[in-house]
């Protein structure tokens, strides 16, 4: 328990000093947009995979959990709803932190036990600045996209698995999904992805830069940045959707 | 294309290596009940503190739902069926990969580096029996315990915002937990658990066994687990669905 609130500590000090030097070096221009691609033309073809699914299940369960009240048409609601609302952001973070954030704590842990952090600093580069802030950027531009493209990808894989597999009229699902959600609601899903690669980039490079000695170092470090990302993004999916969605607005 | 095949290949190789030595004996039960102990007092934390805002949020998106039709006892049947089909068994794998996938590989591959394998190997030890056949089959037992934890955290959460913080009946909700639910909600996240837990339990050993190139290659690897784990049983996840619950057109 007390190491927990330590290690959150140090976090919040290590925020502190990445946006300090932000502030001062700002980020390196090149860095960035190679970053972005890193990210987010990297990691599609796993987001596309795993949307896909996810629209498929969430149209099979929802045939199921509205087929013994009579009411299989409104598949398209829920399919849409969930997805469009609260899937989509959480898939999209979660695979992001698996594979972009993997990769940031990884590469910058590695950087860190062969002494290259410190090459940096020797050569008076701010590796905060030089390492973390265009990746940092990379995500915050990557992310809000690739989660409107998983809303896309999860509700063409809904339409298909009900009209395909499930016999379901395909009008009925365009109509009924498309009353159900407003255009705001893909801002929403935008502004949830903001928040959420704030927090996998932030935690990821965080534990990258305290990373332990030697191989395991390096595996521990990448383990708890997965982990303690998605966990941090899934908690804090509950107090947007509260906010956006709980009517307390 | 070519190198994906070849790896498929690979794994399916390795795969058949670690069934042939749980078939035969000595399996190394300290080793297997360590790793099993030590997945799932791991996992726990981060599974329950997953499912349980994702039950909240359910609740929170629900029951706006619900109130258009004017069903707010819905509410709880909706969750408890959704959290035990699909939520429950896809998140607590995700973070049985995430978790003990991943620092499955992680140790797996430092040891491949530090040549701890190879050194087990010298002292006529088969090192897949010692070290992988055990994290295999504890992944595989982890994970379905693990479901058991998330599902009741997630219909816990449900509870939670839906009677503590929007004021719905707790009589209610409890009344209706179980009305539409079938044996099948029951065992279906049993075995999809099981499955997805060998899948994760296989694809980390395989990444850690076959790790190479210093620090560098444990990260690669750790990152690779989770991917690959992640998408391999999201797409498994489809079939069983079908398959368990019947979803097919009259």
């Amino acid at each position: 328990m007390m190491s927990l609130f330590a290690g959150l500590g140090r976090y919040g000090l290590w925020c502190k000093e990445f946006f300090r030097a932000v502030w001062v070096h700002g980020p390196p221009k090149g860095q960035t947009l190679h970053e972005a691609f890193r990210i987010g033309i990297q990691s599609l073809p796993i987001l596309l995979i795993i949307s896909a699914f996810v629209g498929t299940n969430l149209a099979l369960q929802g045939y199921n959990a509205f087929k013994p009240l009579g009411g299989q048409r409104l598949v398209g609601m829920f399919v849409s709803l969930a997805g469009v609302r609260e899937l989509a952001p959480i898939i999209a973070a979660a695979m992001i932190a698996a594979k972009a954030g993997t990769e940031m704590a990884s590469q910058i842990g590695v950087m860190k036990i062969r002494e290259q952090v410190d090459a940096l600093e020797v050569m008076a580069v701010n590796p905060l600045a030089y390492l973390v802030a265009p990746r940092l950027i990379g995500i915050l531009l990557m992310l809000p996209a690739l989660t409107l493209i998983a809303i896309f990808v999860m509700l063409t894989a809904a339409y298909g698995v009900s009209v395909v597999q499930l016999g379901l009229a395909g009008h009925e699902f365009i109509q009924f999904a498309s009353e159900s959600i407003e255009p705001i609601d893909f801002l929403y899903g935008a502004v949830k992805a903001v928040f959420f690669g704030l927090i996998i980039c932030t935690v990821s490079c965080y534990f990258g830069f305290h990373c332990g000695k030697g191989p395991e170092g390096v595996g521990a470090a990448t383990n708890k940045a997965v982990v303690t990302s998605s966990v941090i993004c899934i908690l804090l999916n509950y107090f947007i959707s509260e906010l956006l969605y709980g009517g307390s607005l | 294309m070519l190198n994906a095949l070849a790896a498929m290949g690979r794994f399916g190789a390795f795969s058949g290596a670690i069934a042939r030595r749980m078939m035969r004996r000595p399996l190394f039960f300290g080793q297997v009940i360590e790793q099993t102990w030590h997945t799932t007092t791991r996992c726990l934390l981060p599974v329950v503190a997953v499912t349980f805002p994702f039950g909240m949020v359910m609740a929170l998106q629900g029951l706006e739902i619900f109130r258009i039709f004017g069903a707010e006892r819905m509410l709880a049947s909706l969750i408890s069926i959704a959290t035990l089909r699909e939520l429950s068994p896809v998140l607590a794998s995700v973070l049985v990969a995430a978790q003990g996938g991943s620092s499955c590989a992680a140790s797996l591959g430092a040891m491949r580096i530090k040549e701890e394998l190879d050194a087990t190997e010298v002292m006529a030890i088969d090192s897949i029996k010692f070290h992988v056949v055990p994290r295999v089959i504890a992944m595989t037992v982890a994970c379905p315990l693990l479901n058991v934890a998330g599902s009741v955290a997630g219909v816990a959460g449900g509870y939670f915002t839906a009677v503590f913080i929007k004021g719905e009946s707790g009589g209610i909700f409890m009344a209706e937990l179980w009305s539409f639910m079938e044996p099948v909600d029951l065992y279906g996240g049993f075995v999809k658990t099981t499955l997805f837990g060998l899948m994760i339990g296989l694809i980390s050993c395989y990444h850690g066994y076959r790790a190479r190139g210093g620090a560098a290659g444990v990260g690669k690897a750790v990152n690779d687990t989770v991917v690959h784990s992640v998408v391999a049983f999201i797409t498994l996840n489809y079939f069983l669905t079908s398959f368990l619950f019947g979803a097919v057109a009259p």
